[in-house]
C-alpha cells in the first residue's frame, strides 16, 4: 500500500498484471467485453487508491487487495448491467447473494467526477508543473531543470497555479452554499 | 474558509504539512495551531483535496498507460482484397503527403530561423517582488505560454513608461514566440539603438532572427554582432548558408 500512497507507477502495473485477468474473466463470462473489463477495473483500482490515500483501507482486514479490486469492479459491472442500456444481458452468477461492501461506493464516485472537474480547470503548463511536484513527487529544483527556467519562478507557478484551483473551489463552494 | 487570498508562506506550510516534509518541531506546532484555527483546518481540506485532484489526474493517467499494455492483440486482419486496398490507399496517401510536403516545406530561412531560435527563459519571478505585481504577472504568464496575456499586461505599463527597454525587450520576445516576427522589429531595434540598456547584445540577437524570419536579413548592415563573443559566430554561420 505504501506503492499507492507514493504513486508508484510499478505498483499500479503489477496490480494490473496480479489482478486484472480474475475480472476481465468476471465480465467476459456476463456479457461484457475485455473493453468494459478494463473500464471497471480501472474504475476499481481508483478506489482503492483513493481509499489507500484517505487512510480508509484497512490492511489488516484486508492484507490482499486482490479481492477488494474484485469485489468493486464485480458490482460495478453488476450495475452497468442492471443499467438499461444493458437489461437484455444475461448475468450467470447471482449478484443479490453477494453482500454490498462498498458502502459510499457512490460518494467516492462522486469525489472522484469532482476531482477531475477541478484538475479540468489547469491549462497545460500548470499541469506540466503540478503533475511533476504532487504526483511524480519531483523536487523544484529538477522540474526547473527539466523545463528550462528558474527554481523560483517554478515555485511562484505552482503557488499560482494551485491559487487558481483554490479560487474555483471557493466558487463552488459559494455556489452549493447558495443552493442550499 | 477565508475569502482572503492565501499567502505563499502560508500555502507552503500547508503543503509541508500535507506531503511530510515538515521537520518534527515545526510539524507539532502546525498540530497545535490546527487543532484551535478552524480557518486552517478548512484550508488544510481544501489544499488536501487540491493536490489529490492532481494525483489523481496522474493515477488515471498511469492506469490508461497500463491498460494499454494489457490490451490483447486485435482481430486478425482481413482478406486479401482489404489488404490489396490498404496498400493502395497508403501508396496514394504517401503521394498527397508528399505534395503537400513540397507545396508547404519550410525555406531557407524559416528552417534556418527554427535552428537557432531559442525563446528567451524571462527574468526570475520571485515569489517576494511586490514593488511591481502587474510585470512580475505578466513574466509568470510569459513563463507560462500565455504570450498575448503578457503582452497585453507589459503593454498597459509600456504606455506609462514608453523608453522602458525592459518592457521593449519582453513584448518583442512575446511577438515571437506567437510567430508575429514581424511586430517585434521596431521593439527590438530600439532596444539595440540603446548601448547602454542590459538587454543591447541580445535585442540585436533577436533582431537577427526577426530579420530572418521575415527573409529581410539584406536589411541589416552585415556588420551587426560580426564580433561579438557570443553571437557573432552564429550571425557568420547564418548569413554564410544564406549566401551558399
Amino acid at each position: 500500500m505504501d506503492g499507492l500512497l507514493r504513486n508508484d507507477p510499478t505498483v499500479i502495473r503489477s496490480l494490473y498484471a496480479v489482478h486484472y485477468s480474475a475480472v476481465r474473466q468476471y465480465v467476459l463470462k456476463n456479457s461484457g467485453t475485455a473493453d468494459d473489463a478494463q473500464d471497471v477495473f480501472q474504475d476499481a483500482v481508483t478506489v482503492l487508491w483513493m481509499q489507500v490515500k484517505e487512510g480508509r483501507f484497512n490492511t489488516n482486514a484486508e492484507p490482499d487487495p486482490g479481492g477488494f479490486l474484485f469485489r468493486v469492479a464485480k458490482f460495478k459491472w453488476l450495475d452497468v448491467v442492471r443499467s438499461a442500456a444493458h437489461r437484455n444481458m444475461r448475468v450467470l452468477h447471482n449478484e443479490n447473494s453477494v453482500p454490498h461492501v462498498l458502502e459510499g461506493d457512490h460518494d467516492i464516485e462522486e469525489r472522484i467526477l469532482r476531482l477531475r472537474e477541478v484538475y479540468g480547470k489547469l491549462d497545460d503548463k500548470c499541469r506540466q508543473v503540478l503533475d511533476q511536484f504532487y504526483f511524480e513527487r519531483k523536487d523544484l529544483a529538477s522540474i526547473a531543470a527539466d523545463m528550462g527556467v528558474e527554481e523560483e519562478s517554478i515555485r511562484t507557478i505552482k503557488y499560482r497555479c494551485m491559487m487558481k484551483l483554490r479560487a474555483f473551489r471557493r466558487t463552488i463552494g459559494g455556489e452549493e452554499r447558495k443552493a442550499k | 474558509m477565508s475569502e482572503a487570498a492565501l499567502h505563499k508562506d502560508r500555502f507552503e506550510a500547508i503543503e509541508a504539512f500535507l506531503l511530510g516534509t515538515m521537520s518534527p518541531e515545526a510539524r507539532y506546532r502546525f498540530e497545535q495551531e490546527l487543532t484551535a484555527d478552524v480557518a486552517l483546518r478548512e484550508e488544510v481540506e481544501l489544499q488536501r483535496e487540491n493536490t489529490l485532484a492532481v494525483e489523481l489526474a496522474g493515477i488515471t493517467r498511469t492506469l490508461q498507460a497500463a491498460r494499454g499494455e494489457h490490451r490483447g492483440a486485435g482481430p486478425a486482419s482481413g482478406g486479401g482484397n482489404w489488404t490489396t486496398y490498404l496498400k493502395y490507399a497508403a501508396m496514394v496517401a504517401v503521394l498527397v503527403l508528399g505534395a503537400v510536403w513540397w507545396s508547404t516545406r519550410p525555406t531557407e530561412n524559416e528552417r534556418l530561423f527554427a535552428e537557432y531560435y531559442v525563446e528567451d527563459p524571462g527574468l526570475p519571478v520571485p515569489m517576494s517582488a511586490v514593488n511591481d505585481p502587474v510585470f512580475q504577472d505578466a513574466m509568470v504568464a510569459y513563463k507560462l505560454g500565455d504570450f498575448a496575456e503578457a503582452r497585453t499586461k507589459w503593454g498597459n505599463l509600456l504606455q506609462a513608461d514608453p523608453g522602458n527597454d525592459t518592457l521593449r525587450f519582453y513584448i518583442a520576445n512575446a511577438y515571437v514566440a506567437e510567430g508575429d516576427a514581424k511586430a517585434a522589429i521596431p521593439l527590438f531595434q530600439a532596444v539595440a539603438d540603446a548601448p547602454s540598456s542590459a538587454f543591447h547584445d541580445k535585442a540585436r540577437w533577436y533582431l537577427v532572427l526577426a530579420y530572418l524570419h521575415e527573409g529581410r536579413l539584406n536589411e541589416l548592415p552585415d556588420t551587426i554582432l560580426e564580433n561579438d563573443p557570443v553571437y557573432g559566430e552564429r550571425v557568420r554561420a547564418i548569413r554564410s548558408r544564406i549566401h551558399s
